[in-house]
């Protein structure tokens, strides 16, 4: 497996007699793939992608194999005595670039990150934001391998956020592994090839390919007969409805309309995910009603209505 | 390793972490080191001093970064090699300071046994004096590597045991440096120069096993 990494009975527990952080796991990040890591709060989110950075080493089991790599801390400190330019050339070299190739990366990253007005200003002088910028730019630099990014966006303004997803999408399609962990579950939603749970007691299992991979745990709740909703949205001019909305046996009646407005009936168990998908999309969509649908009264899955229906009244928008 | 070494030292140079310890050595070098007096007491004198600083030193190095700043180089690299370029960089600073130490001293102090009755020559005396010194920075060096992270945490314990241990290897028999810094104080009373090169060896060795298990620790012990 050149370029990935493989975790195999990975267990992980800090001193002698601790408690297992993380025990047994079995992970695979493959080349050119997207994986999202979940969990409660101190459930050892963070000690897996240490690990999976090669920051931390297993306590038992082992790990195979070391992409280049580069990682993003949640909160990076601005105590050091550097500028901007001065911290990302020094760390560039450390990413294995040469001294001019690396000045050029860092000047280029801080251009499309909006920071290019910070490249002198010390560290230490940067707003949290700034100082964010710089660690997600540190780790973009050299192309890595595996980008490791524990909760990188927090903290990063809104454009900053869809250059990072862009980057992220970038290193991908490079052939790259990303594996992050973010609070927002609609963070790069429906993109991840794989979600990895980490619970309570340590263990480590692989949940739904995203939240809208298709094939999801909400299926088995999704019949004929379980509660539908309406939920009409407005797409950007000439937007087309994103790819990943959910499909198969219990697809959404997706209704085109008038004025670039789509109303969707979906299952009660999907319309999360289907929100989600909208809301994600780039550029987003504007949710303008959710409203239930009283079961029996919907369209079941395989009557689905037509745009030109005559008891589907046009959204007046 | 060259540009996380380079990283490491540009870290050390601008760090207002740096100055304690080199104004300590200074105190020390103004306080024991005299004009006129005998060379090899002199060079005795600043080899301990040395042994202090080196440690000091290496705990700057190993604490200088944010965990988070740390955590960005070595997913870069690996935690071993961090732990290695600070170590190295605090041992590289420990032998330019003992070099300057010895030309100090060469300079100023009377090339003349403890009772100035025996003529010491200088060359000799100088050599004799800069082995002295890179053997208790290396020593220093161990000490500093054993007695900070990832082995020993926190500020309280990590400075205690790092002045215990660097005084009794100081003082203790069978220690290379109490062994080279006595070898000169002896030799100083007979006007007799002996270049510890044993010593500096046994120093070399102790400081490799050290650093190598403070290295070997830095990914289990974040």
């Amino acid at each position: 497996m050149s370029g990935g990494i493989a975790l195999r009975g990975v267990g992980r527990r800090y001193g002698l007699g601790g408690p297992w952080v993380l025990r047994g796991v079995d992970l695979d990040v493959p080349t050119c793939s997207l994986l999202r890591v979940e969990g409660a709060n101190g459930t050892g989110k963070s000690t897996l992608l240490r690990l999976l950075a090669g920051i931390d080493a297993p306590s038992s089991g082992t790990i195979t194999g070391r992409p280049r790599t580069a990682y993003v801390p949640e909160r990076f400190p601005p105590a050091l005595p550097f500028s901007t330019t001065g911290y990302l050339s020094m760390i560039g070299r450390v990413h294995g670039l040469g001294r001019a190739e690396a000045g050029r990366a860092a000047a280029d990253w801080l251009d499309r990150f909006g920071a290019a007005a910070h490249a002198r200003t010390p560290l230490a002088e940067l707003s949290k934001g700034t100082s964010q910028k710089v660690a997600v730019v540190q780790a973009l630099l050299a192309a890595p391998e595996l980008l490791v990014l524990d909760e990188a966006w927090t903290g990063l303004d809104h454009a900053a956020r869809d250059v990072l997803d862009q980057a992220v999408r970038e290193r991908v399609a490079a052939g790259g592994a990303v594996v992050f962990v973010d609070h927002d579950p609609r963070r790069l939603a429906g993109e991840a090839a794989a979600v990895y749970r980490v619970a309570g007691d340590g263990r480590v299992t692989a949940a739904e390919p995203g939240p809208l991979g298709g094939v999801g745990t909400a299926d088995a709740a999704d019949t004929a007969d379980s509660p539908r909703v309406r939920i009409v949205a407005q797409g950007p001019p000439g937007a087309t409805l994103p790819r990943d909305l959910p499909d198969g046996s219990a697809a959404p009646a997706y209704e085109p309309e008038r004025g670039g407005t789509v109303g969707l009936t979906v299952s009660a168990a999907r319309s999360d995910a289907v929100l989600s998908a909208l809301l994600a999309a780039r550029p987003a969509w504007h949710i303008r009603e959710v409203t239930p649908v009283r079961t029996g009264a919907a369209p079941g899955p395989n009557e689905q209505p037509r745009p030109d229906s005559p008891n589907q009244r046009p959204d007046r928008t | 390793m060259t540009a996380l070494f380079r990283y490491q030292a540009a870290l050390l140079v601008r760090s207002r972490r740096l100055l304690p310890p080199l104004i300590v050595y200074a105190l020390f070098m103004g306080i024991g080191v005299q004009a006129g007096q005998p060379i090899l007491d002199s060079f005795a004198w600043a080899g301990g001093a040395l042994l202090f600083v080196a440690a000091w030193l290496v705990r700057v190095c190993v604490t200088n970064e944010p965990p988070a700043a740390r955590h960005v180089a070595a997913a870069a690299t690996s935690p071993a090699r961090v732990h290695l370029a600070s170590v190295l960089t605090a041992l590289t600073c420990s032998a330019v300071l003992g070099a300057i130490g010895t030309a100090f001293v060469a300079l100023i102090t009377d090339p003349r046994s403890s009772d100035r009755q025996v003529h010491v020559p200088v060359g000799a005396a100088t050599l004799a004096g800069l082995v002295t010194a890179l053997a208790c920075a290396l020593l220093g060096t161990a000490v500093g590597a054993l007695c900070n992270r990832p082995l020993l945490r926190g500020t309280a314990r990590a400075m205690l045991s790092t002045i215990v241990a660097a005084m009794l290897v100081l003082v203790a028999d069978g220690s290379p440096a109490h062994a080279a810094v006595s070898g000169l104080v002896t030799g100083s009373t007979r006007g007799h120069v002996t270049v510890p090169l044993l010593p500096l060896a046994a120093t070399a060795a102790l400081a490799t096993a050290a650093t190598a298990i403070a290295c070997a620790l830095a990914s289990r012990r974040p």
